[in-house]
């Protein structure tokens, strides 16, 4: 049998920022994969020689979507520097906060964004493509028009708590700026289970009480076979489709899942944690134990990509950001550096955060589909949700009642000092890595989770963890590469975030 | 409620930074007059939705690209904005949103028009879309053009 070799550049819309894969086919399928990310971001040098609490309004912009995640990492940053513990109230806005922007993310990513895949004319022998279209056609899908005007509600929580919006600084080091009065605090719990009501009606078709007695793929099956309700929720709309697309085979990786952690737990909080965080921290390699998290083990790679050559990678408190876009043309291939995690290439996000947790659910998918397939993963972006907000719903009740105990503690103007700032966005672990001298910004590194997911090839030539996932996928015609873009879409990348400005949002219109 | 001169884009980029120019020349003493509102929207996109709701008409500021030659004050309603719109993104912006207002919020939707230049307009080019926007926000489009 022959076998013909093709390389090509595959068109991927729908993703945010500037993205290019070139890929080699073989008997139409992917055998080889190189991403790109096309744009110079630029904002490490662009805070260099600011006040440290500038960081706190510039790094916001860095993605229209992510504010508060960046925020949340700045503030972290500089609380480290500051050497201040904020007051568990201070806490719980931070992370209310950020656990709305999460959820509306996750909910207008899966269901504006890799749902409408399903749509795709690729798709139309299928039985549940006509019903595809109904639900989540663009501009005119009712799950689409239902999902945004629903999280237009639930972001009404961060105006209220930032007490702005858009563009909320109110996360400064100490804690918050504002205390709010209680009254945001109940109109904010009210809007969170109005959301949580309509997520368990519509998106899951179950209480959440019952998605979180899974714990093996077998019981995701039953539950699937279970209730109509749930067969038609978008839950039970993406295994159906993407079982029968075979999703659950496709888009597995290096395995390796990591997470920093985050939403720690305020002191005296009933909510209960891992290591002081909702989201624990940890690293697990294929089907291992979780491995304790360790900042330290961290380094970025720049072997192929558009940037001044050093030996091996470097840790991001010492790490060089210095844009050199000519030469090694065809080695280097990308302006989003290579970060590993001990030398591992790891994969970030909802699904490694289940990972890290040991969710009994995720682990036993991951055994059944030999890796973290591109449908288990984003079933962990659409179920997110349900981890989220019993714990967002306490931390609101417990501000109610002790609304009048402090929410900032002062501190001395930042002088002097090395911050790191973690937390796990949306998309996955995000980190900040701040050096201040004299009262101004000296050094700045920010490891986006796309940058995780998105890298190029280290200095040993490993591939990135979605230019893993994507070996072996089927791409029959290089024009219509929807289940690449599935894949792809399955990590929910960022570019604007990986790439060191722009593109965040970018609303030139162009007839 | 007042009508609201929204002023989008991104201040980091040279290349898309005409609306917050434009909002801070607005800003800028002895700032915009009483019976309008300005506000930066910034990256914010479709989380500019709440902003709209209740206002009689929202004046967008932007670059825009392909109806004018640079220099030129573009202005163009809600409509064919809208009608711009294809898919969601995050960076799905003005079009996408306009397309999603009336689905997606309550009625009576605000009057919507976009006042744009294309290219890297210089102040003076600041200064007369600034000028603009406050005349549309108050008259809509028949005010005088610039």
């Amino acid at each position: 049998m022959t076998t013909q070799r093709i390389e090509c550049h595959i068109p991927l819309n729908r993703v945010e920022g500037d993205l290019e894969l070139r890929v080699a086919v073989e008997n139409g399928r992917i055998v080889e994969c190189w991403s790109s990310g096309t744009m110079f971001r630029g904002f490490e040098r662009m805070l260099l020689g600011r006040a440290p609490l500038d960081s706190l309004v510039i790094t916001r912009s860095i993605c229209g979507i992510c504010t508060i995640t960046h925020l949340t990492a700045a503030v972290h940053a500089l609380d480290r520097i500051a050497g201040v513990a904020p007051p568990a109230n201070a806490v719980r806005m931070r992370n209310i906060a950020l656990m709305v922007e999460t959820i509306q993310s996750d909910l207008r990513q899966s269901l504006l964004m890799f749902l409408v895949d399903l749509c795709s004319p690729a798709f139309a022998g299928h039985p549940w493509h006509t019903e595809a279209g109904v639900r989540y056609q663009p501009l005119r899908g009712t799950r689409c028009i239902e999902a945004i005007r629903e999280t237009k509600r639930v972001l009404e929580i961060i105006a209220l708590l930032g007490g702005q919006w858009p563009h909320t600084s109110f996360m400064v080091p100490g804690g918050v700026v504002y205390a709010p009065p209680v009254i945001d605090f109940q109109k904010s719990l009210m809007l969170l289970k109005q959301f949580r009501q309509w997520y368990e009606r519509t998106v899951l078709g179950c209480p959440l009480a019952r998605w979180r007695e899974l714990t093996s793929a077998g019981d995701l099956d039953a539950w699937l076979a279970e209730r109509e309700s749930q067969r038609e929720g978008d839950v039970g709309f993406l295994l159906t489709a993407g079982r029968a697309l075979g999703l659950d085979r496709l888009g597995i990786g290096h395995g390796h899942a990591l997470s920093y952690g985050a939403l720690e737990i305020p002191t005296g909080s009933e909510v209960v944690g891992t290591g002081g965080c909702l989201v624990p921290a940890g690293l697990v390699r294929g089907q291992g134990d979780v491995e304790p998290f360790d900042q330290r083990q961290i380094a970025e790679h720049v072997a192929c990509s558009w940037y001044a050559d050093y030996p091996d990678g470097l840790h991001p408190m010492v790490g060089i950001t210095e844009p050199v876009a000519s030469g090694a043309e065809g080695k280097k291939y990308s302006w989003v550096k290579a970060p590993r995690y001990a030398g591992l290439a790891a994969e970030t996000g909802p699904v490694a955060e289940r990972m890290v947790a040991q969710d009994p659910l995720y682990l036993d998918l991951a055994r059944r589909d030999q890796g973290i397939s591109a449908l288990t993963r984003q079933l962990a972006r659409l179920t997110r949700p349900v981890t989220l907000f019993a714990s967002a719903e306490q931390w609101l009740t417990e501000l109610i009642a002790s609304h009048q105990d402090p929410f900032y503690l002062p501190v001395e103007p930042l002088r002097q000092g090395e911050g790191v700032g973690l937390t796990q966005a949306a998309r996955g672990a995000l980190g900040h890595w701040v050096r201040v001298e004299n009262g101004q910004i000296v050094h700045y590194q920010i490891i986006t989770p796309t940058a995780w997911n998105g890298s190029p090839r280290d200095g040993q030539g490993v591939r990135g963890a979605w230019e893993e996932a994507l070996i072996g996928t089927p791409l029959p015609d290089p024009d219509d590469p929807v289940l690449a873009g599935m894949v792809v879409r399955s990590f929910d990348p960022c570019l604007v975030c990986s790439v060191h400005v722009v593109g965040g949002g970018r609303r030139v219109l162009t007839v | 409620m007042k009508p609201l001169i929204l002023c989008v884009g991104n201040r980091y980029l040279a290349e898309d930074d005409t609306g917050p120019r434009v909002y801070d020349r607005l800003c800028a003493p002895p700032g915009p007059p009483p019976e309008v509102a300005v506000l930066d929207g910034g990256l914010a996109g479709l989380a500019l939705l709440p902003l709209l709701e209740g206002r009689p008409r929202v004046v967008f500021v932007d670059r825009v690209e392909g109806f004018a030659p640079p220099g030129e004050v573009v202005t163009l309603r809600g409509e064919a904005v809208a009608a711009l719109a294809n898919g969601y993104g995050h960076n799905a912006g003005i079009p996408y949103l306009l397309a999603m207002l009336p689905k997606v919020s309550p009625p009576p939707w605000p009057e919507a028009l976009l006042v744009g230049m294309a290219g890297e307009p210089d102040p003076s080019a600041i200064e007369r879309l600034a000028r603009y926007s406050i005349e549309v926000a108050r008259h809509g489009l028949d005010s005088t053009r610039p």
